[in-house]
């Protein structure tokens, strides 16, 4: 490996993003850290709650009040975003970080041809004439697989089915080619046979220009799929981080075992399923000490009483949990 | 099968007029009026059976008609044509007044737990209404019948008196259950009853109900498109595919022996944990076509890899295979001859 395709692109440190709410103060994500790399696609799970997509915003600049970035660096190409007031981020914003949102019904204006999207973002970040912006929407609707792509321009969203609709929004998200690409759930709300296509896609064009991506997701396994490396989330702290092939085949903490346990395909017929027991606790009213201690089956009282810290492990993983797991072959 | 089965379910259709209004149908086409409806065509000669104590899981994409299958057959919507006969008895043309003693068993849950608990009513009443329809009984009885339910499905008695929205997804869907147990069913039809729940939730979910499957004994017709799902709980699986069945079979042998070249690619495109992507030429490309507007011949034709003229003119009939697979697809009719000498794709 060469130094410069180890220098990450993202490098994100202790990022704190709370909500000052009457309730109480919500720490939706509460110390969250990891490097990516371009060309190199990191993976975020967990479940509802886990303050996975609000990582997403944060790094987008699209917290909205009553929440705030209260700590943490989100150093972006040697620039921290979270200093950054709304007029520079908008410069970063789809130019050099794009997002793909879940659902693709409502992450289209309606109003407004599939071409006026897509041509309004190299407007903003290109100085293409008329006639070459054009041109490359259709050479961008091309390469995501829409059939007819001069024909569709001028077609409107309510036009499209799911599938093709969601590979607009990639069109509209890679169109200005940004170096960092967040996709939170962008397959959830698609079918299989349309989910396999659409990751291929967004895997190609990692590869072929070497942008970052982040997949946000509670499908561990698409995530094993794509991801170089995967980060497990529970109430908005950090619980595993490793490289994905290890952490799917030797997790060392409990939760991301429950998690892998709990999807039906890894056992043959008809035993019980392995279940987590309970669930996500209240976000405002974490327990002291590991928030996942409730649903722990291997909590003590030292997990009860002090939160565990985040530990490196082999092969540039770490774990945060007083009792890990046995680290297999 | 000498033993009459729980649901016989032939031929089914399922139409939907789709049109509007008759202002909203006239056309002028040469100088001629004319008022052309949209039907929407969600199950086309639909043929199941469920035995006693089974788990019938049935699979598609979405828009294959599945959800519209089991609709019908709990006579929410009108059969177009065909036949159900549930426990020896044709319910076919069953009015409301002569489903309510059938529906005592044949109980439904629903995919979408907050939409389907009325939100003014507290737990205990929920439960028990379908129960209160057909038993009458007293208040008392009823109240003690709620706290049998509740607790069969893992809710206490302090959950009682509370209403849905002061439960989450998973316990909504405990109490979607309770009220389908509330009459002893002998079937019950879940419609993506796990769907909307996170992962570790839907474990819970999926353990309970077949723990109460075996402890009580009935049937579920099972309707997810999650093939995991479908792999845990079925013991056989019926495939979707715009509105007809396209292969049925034992679980086991629609997993490891798919015939269908529909059942083949839907296997091959669910992600499988810790497995790289399929590669592209594995892929089903294109979209499903529009239900208004069915192709000529089989409806699998224009994404099929291996379509040929005659898919184009005739439509497959599900053909009995053996070792109680079927399938209905022009390449695995006996009649046909092989198109080629190289044997026919089966998913490794």
């Amino acid at each position: 490996m060469t130094a410069q395709t180890d220098a990450p692109l993202l490098r994100v440190r202790g990022l704190k993003t709370w909500f000052h709410t009457f309730g109480g103060v919500v720490k939706a994500v509460d110390g969250v850290s990891f490097d990516l790399s371009p060309g190199k696609i990191l993976g975020i799970v967990g479940e509802s709650g886990g303050g996975k997509s609000m990582v997403g915003f944060s790094i987008m600049g699209l917290v909205d009040r009553p929440g705030r970035i209260e700590a943490g660096e989100i150093i972006f190409d040697g620039r921290d975003l979270a200093r950054l007031d709304d007029d520079a981020m908008q410069a970063v914003r789809g130019r050099q970080i794009a997002m793909i949102f879940q659902d693709p019904m409502t992450a289209l204006n309606p109003l407004y041809t599939i071409g006026n999207q897509l041509e309004e973002m190299l407007t903003l970040h290109t100085d293409l004439g008329p006639q070459a912006r054009r041109a490359r929407c259709i050479e961008m609707l091309a390469e995501v697989g829409i059939p007819q792509p001069e024909a569709r321009l001028g077609a409107y969203p309510h036009q499209f089915s799911g599938g093709m609709r969601q590979r607009v929004v990639i069109a509209i998200a890679m169109i200005a080619e940004p170096r960092l690409l967040i996709a939170d759930e962008p397959t959830t709300a698609l079918d299989v046979t349309i989910q396999a296509q659409l990751l291929r896609l967004m895997k190609a064009q990692v590869e072929q220009r070497r942008t970052a991506l982040i997949l946000i997701t509670h499908d561990l396994a698409a995530v094993s799929q794509m991801a170089d490396r995967i980060v497990v989330l529970y109430c908005g702290r950090v619980v595993e981080i490793g490289a994905s092939a290890a952490l799917i085949a030797s997790p060392r903490h409990p939760y991301t075992r429950g998690l892998l346990d709990s999807i039906p395909a890894s056992h043959q017929g008809r035993s019980r399923l392995p279940q987590i027991p309970g669930t996500v606790p209240d976000i405002r009213k974490l327990p002291p000490g590991c928030s996942f201690a409730p649903r722990c089956p291997r909590a003590a009282e030292r997990c009860r009483a002090e939160v565990p810290e985040l530990t490196a492990a082999a092969g540039g993983s770490a774990f945060a949990c007083h009792f890990p797991l046995e680290a297999s072959a | 099968m000498s033993e009459l089965p729980l649901l016989r379910v032939d031929g089914l259709e399922q139409r939907f007029d789709a049109s509007g209004s008759l202002f909203d149908r006239l056309r002028f086409d040469n100088g001629r009026i004319s008022a052309p409806r949209r039907i929407v065509h969600a199950v086309n000669g639909v043929s199941l059976t469920i035995r006693r104590g089974e788990v019938l899981g049935l699979v598609g994409e979405s828009g294959c008609g599945k959800s519209s299958l089991a609709k019908t057959i709990i006579k929410l919507h009108e059969p177009t044509a065909g036949r159900i006969i549930l426990d020896g008895e044709d319910i076919t043309g069953h009015g409301f007044q002569r489903m309510r003693p059938v529906r005592r068993k044949m109980q439904m849950i629903f995919q979408d737990p907050y939409a389907s608990l009325n939100p003014r009513q507290q737990v205990s009443d929920i439960v028990v209404e379908p129960w209160r329809e057909v038993a009458g009984g007293s208040a008392d009885a009823a109240h003690e019948r709620a706290m049998q339910l509740l607790a069969k499905v893992g809710l206490g008695a302090e959950h009682a008196a509370r209403y849905p929205h002061q439960f989450s997804g998973g316990q909504r869907q405990r109490i979607g259950i309770a009220r389908a147990l509330s009459v002893n069913p002998e079937l019950i039809i879940a419609d993506e009853p796990v769907s909307a729940l996170d992962v570790s939730i839907q474990a819970q979910i999926l353990n309970l109900m077949m723990d109460l499957k075996d402890d009580l004994g009935f049937s579920y017709l099972f309707i997810t498109h999650d093939l995991s799902v479908v792999r845990f709980i079925s013991d056989r699986i019926g495939v979707m595919y715009l509105g007809f069945m396209v292969e049925t079979g034992p679980r086991d042998a629609i997993f490891d022996n798919p015939h269908h070249p529909y059942t083949q690619a839907l296997l091959k495109a669910a992600p499988r944990i810790g497995q790289p992507l399929p590669p592209a030429a594995e892929q089903l490309t294109g979209e499903v076509p529009s239900a208004f507007l069915l192709p000529e011949g089989c409806a699998f034709r224009t994404r099929c890899p291996l379509a040929h003229a005659r898919c184009a003119r005739e439509q497959p009939a599900l053909k009995h295979i053996g070792a109680g697979q079927s399938v209905a697809c022009h390449l695995h009719d006996a009649d046909e001859k092989p198109l080629h000498d190289a044997p026919l794709p089966v998913a490794a």
